[in-house]
């Protein structure tokens, strides 16, 4: 399918796979959340107008909303809010056609979208989940908690983050490839627009961060559904939740608001008419902060039982990282007092985004510190203190909204009611948040509170209101635009830089004829061919003329796919089936559950239909996985592109395998930290190898490398144009993966027959567990397998092109490397 | 792209790192349980080099994926050895 229905079918928005389409699904799809986030704030800010509530809402209703709140505002709004401005305008201003792969970034959003209907979908289901935005444990799982039973709804919660996760997971993929590979002549690192940098940056946290997240609510997951016992010991599964939560907790603060932070640089450089000062240091300044939010994860545990020497480690790395961020204000508001400043809509946002924002940083900085944290932890002040700093994000992100709404939309807006909302917002932000800072001893989530706190609460629910009415007015100015709003020119801001303000508001389809070029010094839009100059860059890159696609020059490139979204729709209803198991899998397990084993209080009434569910949304990911993999669609690569420090012989794709296992090292490696950690927690010696011998492993490794190697000679074959070769050892290799879930079922057979499940103690769940997360991966491996067989008797392929089977190398030799390490810790130690 | 030969030569030698960790545990009579232990991480770090070096051409691949593989493995070690001091 190639063909681009117009935008005012429905059919457009379902197969669109342009990433200004894409760009316009998620920004359209996080105000929902948005609303639908705000909504819910409302009503438990009503119900805290007194103390012990005003019976508005239930205790469990309160616990839900609150919950439900904090994801859907930090998951389902924030970061696809910025995600849509950057599917938009990120390839406008690195001067590319599109993303690096269109069809995984529709299906980015899909699986956002469906992600969030299915946590939403919750409170339909028997209730959302009610324990924490965070989930800690063991309010997590169903043990222990009655009150926190494994619902339907609180299942769809957890699965509905999961799924969000791999659609970040593809966004990641995504957006490293392409602003790695794809930025046009001339365009170095350095010279790359601040908004682009604040993306480029936000997606290497999100490489490393959110894959410990997915290995959390995997191993989350496994314990809801399956009842394992990762987060229900009495001991260390509090700290390890802790420890994987927060690992990617503290980054996604920068991860939310660095996209924000490049908005605001955007816009102080244009409505001050020049150039950031400190634009280099302001550069540094953000990798060292993308750097250094990896090391201060801990200062959100100093309440728990930590050593006091990592606690002090922490607060002092804690303090550091504070320090590049001075920098980057100094920067900001030099440049207002070196340039001349315009009050616009845009700017007037992104200025009130630094007066939050600094404030926000200030009380943070209390929290960084451990004695004061005693004091403040669980308290309103962080309430007060985190949303000053999320939703600063939140103010510069609306500035964003404003700034590009002319070339989005090709209509500028009213000045005056879009500064009218300004005035509102900031009124109604501070209202809301600026009590809760004097209403600090007030426990967080919780509705009572002291009496005498009670005037401050009742502003903020006041304030609330304030704020949900000015984003009404934010949307009802837009609309106004859309309806009245005077023709956009191009470039409506004097002192724009940016390449997409260069073309037509809105931009074609293709973004412009030809290509992008900063060869000369400046934009320039040049005939598509290679560089002429011999690709001299500024920042020591490699610009290199390749010609790739020989026979295709002439050929469009496809806009169009319906299969993202039905895989989107697959994986909804494959994770809406499995949150519904837990009662049945409880039911199976009963007669073998150990009597000293963590107390089930599940309470869930057994349908049959959600066995049912998983099984149709295996059945409708099978074939649209499979549809889409057989599907004729063209990406062109950019013949001529900036690539450094990715050039060389890489392609797209297989960069983009790449980044992919770079996030698969962390999500195994988080599942196999999660073991170290509760084996020293326990004492390591306590633990004995669960496997009845150390012989199936071994086994399985001789069989693994075996695959290994037959894997490469697949490739060799491949590279000689052998198709029987080809098949030969693409076929050994799958009977060899073959061989090794043969051993795998035999080994867990024998332990079932001793009556040892993954349920029958911590150890076991680590082993099962563990292992099973590497046999899913040896399933999937070999179902790629399948599927190129198939192709290669179907249509002869990867005999002129091998890419592919390097590829699928890539990815199953990483599943060895996996098993180098699972062996000796599972079977030896 | 390394040839045949190479190729099944670092096979061999795979297996054989492969047994070397399964005979550091059986051989308990000779070999201590942190020796055994020690023993075997090196031989998987060796192994896993040479899969993702020369099966996976690492080694013929931008220096910057190795990199970023690099800061992925950092990245695992960094939380297991932090969250497991954390403990002590």
């Amino acid at each position: 399918m190639g063909d681009l229905p117009p935008r005012r079918s429905v059919k457009r928005w379902l197969v669109t796979t342009n990433h200004k389409d894409v760009g316009i699904l998620y920004l359209a799809t996080a105000i929902a959340f948005l609303l639908i986030g705000g909504l819910l704030a409302l009503l438990f800010r009503l119900h805290l107008l007194e103390p012990g509530g005003t019976g508005l809402l239930t205790g469990d209703e309160y616990n839900q909303y609150v919950t439900s709140h904090g994801l859907l505002m930090v998951f389902w709004f924030l970061s696809p809010f910025a995600f849509g401005f950057a599917n938009y305008f990120v390839p406008l201003q690195i001067g590319a056609k599109d993303l690096a792969f269109p069809r995984l970034n529709a299906m980015s959003y899909w699986f956002y979208l469906l992600s969030g209907v299915l946590a939403v979908s919750a409170f339909f289901l028997g209730g959302s989940f009610a324990g924490g935005w965070t989930l800690y444990a063991p309010l997590n799982v169903p043990t222990y908690t009655p009150a926190m039973e494994a619902t339907t709804g609180s299942n769809a919660t957890v699965f509905g983050l999961l799924m969000f996760v791999i659609s970040v997971t593809m966004g990641t993929v995504n957006f490293m490839t392409t602003i790695h590979r794809h930025r046009a002549e001339g365009m170095g690192l350095w010279n790359m627009p601040l908004f682009t940098w604040s993306i480029l940056l936000t997606v290497w946290m999100m490489l490393f961060a959110f894959a410990a997240l997915l290995a959390a609510l995997l191993l989350l997951g496994a314990d809801r559904v399956f009842l394992t016992q990762y987060f229900a010991t009495d001991q260390g599964s509090g700290l390890l939740w802790a420890h994987l939560f927060w690992f990617f907790g503290h980054p996604e603060v920068y991860i939310v608001f660095f996209p924000a932070l490049g908005i605001m640089f955007e816009a102080f450089q244009t409505f001050c008419g020049r150039r950031l000062v400190g634009r280099k240091w302001v550069i540094i300044a953000m990798v060292l902060v993308a750097v250094q939010s990896f090391l201060v994860w801990m200062h959100h545990m100093f309440l728990t039982t930590i050593n006091l020497e990592i606690k002090t480690l922490t607060m002092a790395t804690t303090i550091g990282i504070s320090l590049p961020f001075d920098l980057m204000v100094f920067a900001l508001i030099y440049t207002m007092v070196k340039g001349r400043v315009r009050f616009t809509t845009p700017f007037l946002y992104s200025l009130g985004a630094l007066v939050l924002f600094i404030l926000g940083g200030i009380t943070g900085v209390f929290l960084g510190a451990i004695v004061l944290d005693y004091e403040f932890r669980g308290t309103y002040w962080v309430v007060a203190h985190f949303h000053y700093v999320m939703v600063s994000g939140v103010t510069a992100l609306i500035g964003g909204l404003y700034y590009w709404w002319p070339k989005m939309t090709g209509r500028m807006y009213s000045e005056f009611l879009g500064k009218l909302s300004f005035a509102v917002y900031f009124i109604g932000f501070n209202l809301v948040y600026f009590p809760m800072f004097l209403a600090w001893e007030t426990p967080r989530r919780v509705f009572h509170y002291s009496g005498d706190m009670t005037l401050w609460h009742q502003l903020s629910t006041v304030g609330a209101f304030v704020l949900g009415l000015s984003v009404l007015m934010v949307i009802a100015t837009l609309a106004h635009s859309l309806r009245y709003g005077a023709i956009a020119p191009d470039n409506p801001w004097e002192y724009s830089r940016t390449a997409e303000w260069a073309i037509s508001s809105p931009p074609p389809l293709d973004n412009w004829d030809g290509r992008a070029s900063y060869a000369s010094g400046s934009l320039e839009f040049v005939p598509d061919t290679p560089a002429t100059d011999g690709g001299a860059v500024a920042d020591g890159g490699t610009a290199t003329a390749e010609a790739a696609h020989a026979g295709q020059e002439e050929r469009h490139p496809d806009h169009a796919s319906i299969w993202p979204f039905v895989i989107g729709v697959g994986t909804f209803v494959f994770f809406l089936g499995l949150s519904g198991l837990t009662p049945i899998v409880v039911e199976l397990i009963q007669p073998y559950y150990p009597a000293d084993g963590p107390v089930i209080t599940v309470a869930g009434e057994i349908s049959y239909l959600y066995p049912a569910i998983t099984v149709l949304g295996i059945a409708i990911l099978g074939v649209s996985l499979f549809k889409m993999g057989v599907e004729d669609f063209y990406v062109p690569e950019p013949r001529v592109a900036e690539r450094w420090p990715f050039g060389g012989d890489l392609d797209d794709t297989k960069m983009g395998v790449w980044v992919f296992l770079a996030s698969d090292v962390v999500v195994f490696g988080a599942a196999i930290g999660a073991y170290v950690f509760l084996r020293l927690h326990e004492g390591w010696a306590s633990f004995d190898p669960i496997p009845f011998a150390a012989w199936p492993g071994l086994l399985n490794t001789y069989i693994l490398l075996t695959s290994s190697f037959t894997v490469i000679m697949a490739l060799v074959m491949a590279e000689r144009g052998n198709k029987r070769g080809l098949l030969g050892f693409l076929g050994a290799t799958m009977a060899l993966g073959l061989a090794f879930m043969g051993v795998k079922a035999f080994e867990y057979g024998v332990k079932f027959s001793q009556g040892e499940f993954w349920f029958t103690g911590l150890e076991y769940t680590l082993y099962f567990v563990t292992t099973g997360l590497h046999a899913l991966h040896v399933i999937i491996g070999l179902l790629i397998a399948a599927f190129m067989i198939y192709r290669i008797v179907s249509i002869d392929a990867y005999l002129e092109d091998e890419r592919p089977v390097e590829f699928f190398g890539l990815y199953w030799h990483f599943v060895d490397i996996v098993w180098v390490f699972l062996f000796p810790i599972f079977y030896l130690m | 792209m390394a040839s045949v030969r190479t190729y099944a030569i670092i096979y061999v030698v795979l297996l054989a790192l492969g047994t070397g960790k399964f005979i550091f545990f059986t051989f308990d009579d000779i070999f201590t349980y942190e020796m055994a232990m020690g023993g075997t991480m090196v031989l998987a770090v060796i192994k896993s080099l040479l899969i993702a070096g020369y099966y996976q051409h690492l080694i013929e691949e931008p220096r910057s994926i190795t990199y970023m593989m690099s800061i992925a493995v950092f990245m695992v070690f960094l939380l297991t050895i932090a969250a497991g001091y954390s403990i002590q």
